[in-house]
């Protein structure tokens, strides 16, 4: 019986996990070096009318990256450090408006000051679509319950593009792209079977985007 | 508890309870503004701030007000001076001191919000439209530009209507100074008029001047 039950939570629980795949290029097989006097933005595109690139996935991403001693800038200090060239109006869409930017003495200065070597632009979202099923819950004087079954998909789809600050390069991209399905049940408490595709994708590119970099240990 | 007690303690709860599902904002923007990375021109201006722009409160709707005149007071001043050399504050146009200099008057034409509940996306949505009005310091008039500002919050999860429309004003007000740094000297009566007063040729002759 006991078998039975593990074998069911297994079932379950396996139908719960994301399916993520990660597309790489890089334009050669360099690895970037990066000391411990530099370090990393990770920038989100906010450009687009219907879609920002949130906050929690970029934070998720940097938090990823410091686990490997990559020193990671914030990404809302970098902003207000060189205001306005970085918002959502005047940030740089490719090599050649960064180029004309780093032409001002002033961008350059304040970057090199606060030391960062590459920015990582991220640009995606997630997204729920494919809701069915449904699901009630009532109280009353003798006790309350749900019952019924709810299904939705998700999916989230993620580019990181990193360039180079000093060479004024693109040094690779990553296409993250992790989807997967959640269930409510309802039988008289609400059980909810959550797959944490947002968090898979933060998980596969952090990783991903870590083995971009080589720190130079200090001798 | 005497009964009048109980019956009042009851009523006072269910205005409390009402209260809190009001669909009133009264929003006063407190957000600090990061000083711009920019190298003015060498150009005198004269900015100004009238006393209606510096207190500001803006009404787009009637369940809602927007304190917006310190907040874009300290932002375009912030803006301004990232554009021009030489600089002054004023309250009105008989107080400007400079000759050979711009006089610039900004003033808020509109504020538009837009709510979840209006529009059923999962934003907020604000929008400033600002009018620089431009003149030289003997009064002919250079330009009178439009420039709007627009600010969305990324979603509206967990956010409080008023924390809400406080987060996508100080983007548009970013915006403001964004747009201002970035248009300002392209806007083409302006252009003309550096080139008539041979802004652009000292530039040049400061650029020489800085290099080894």
């Amino acid at each position: 019986m006991n078998k039975l039950f593990a074998l069911c939570a297994a079932t379950l629980l396996a139908g719960c996990g994301a399916t993520t795949t990660i597309d790489e290029y890089r334009p050669n097989n360099q690895v970037m070096d990066i000391n411990s006097q530099q370090s990393v933005v990770i920038l989100g595109r906010r450009d687009a009318g219907h879609y920002d690139t949130d906050r929690e996935f970029i934070d998720c991403v940097a938090n990823k990256m410091k686990g490997a001693d990559i020193g990671v800038f914030p990404e809302q200090q970098f902003v207000d450090a060189i205001y306005p060239w970085f918002e959502p109006r005047t940030a740089p869409k490719g090599l050649k408006r960064l180029r004309r930017l780093m032409e001002d003495a002033a961008i350059k200065e304040q970057i090199e000051r606060n030391g960062i070597r590459y920015l990582v632009w991220l640009d995606g979202s997630t997204e729920t679509h494919d809701k069915g099923g449904s699901i009630s819950c009532a109280i009353g004087p003798g006790g309350g319950g749900c019952f019924g079954f709810a299904q939705w998909d998700k999916s989230s789809i993620y580019e990181a593009i990193v360039w180079d600050l000093t060479n004024l390069t693109e040094k690779g991209r990553l296409r993250v792209d992790s989807s997967g399905t959640s269930y409510l049940l309802g039988i008289v408490a609400p059980i909810p079977l959550l797959t944490p595709v947002k968090n898979d994708a933060c998980a596969s590119l952090g990783t991903q985007l870590k083995q971009f970099f080589t720190v130079d240990q200090p001798r | 508890m005497p009964k009048t007690k109980i019956t009042l303690f009851s009523v006072l709860l269910a205005v409390l309870f009402i209260s809190g599902c009001s669909t009133s904002a009264q929003v006063k923007i407190d957000s600090p503004f990061p000083t711009v990375v920019s190298k003015p021109k060498p150009v005198k201006a004269s900015i100004v701030f009238s006393e209606d722009f510096k207190s500001y409160i803006a009404s787009p709707n009637s369940k809602t007000s927007i304190d917006l005149g310190s907040a874009q007071t300290e932002l375009l001043s912030n803006a301004f001076a990232g554009l021009f050399k030489e600089i002054e504050f004023v309250s009105a146009a008989a107080e400007v001191t400079f000759d050979n200099a711009l006089v610039i008057t900004p003033s808020v034409q509109e504020v538009q919000i837009s709510t979840p509940s209006d529009t059923y996306l999962n934003v907020y949505e604000v929008w400033i439209k600002y009018s620089l009005d431009i003149k030289t310091a003997n009064g002919d008039l250079v330009d009178s530009w439009f420039m709007p500002a627009y600010g969305k919050t990324p979603d509206s999860f967990m956010l409080s209507k008023t924390n809400a429309i406080e987060e996508a004003a100080v983007i548009a007000l970013r915006d403001a100074g964004a747009k201002l740094l970035l248009d300002f000297y392209r806007i083409p009566s302006v252009y003309n008029w550096l080139v008539t007063e041979r802004v652009l040729d000292k530039e040049q002759e400061e650029l020489k001047e800085e290099q080894p």
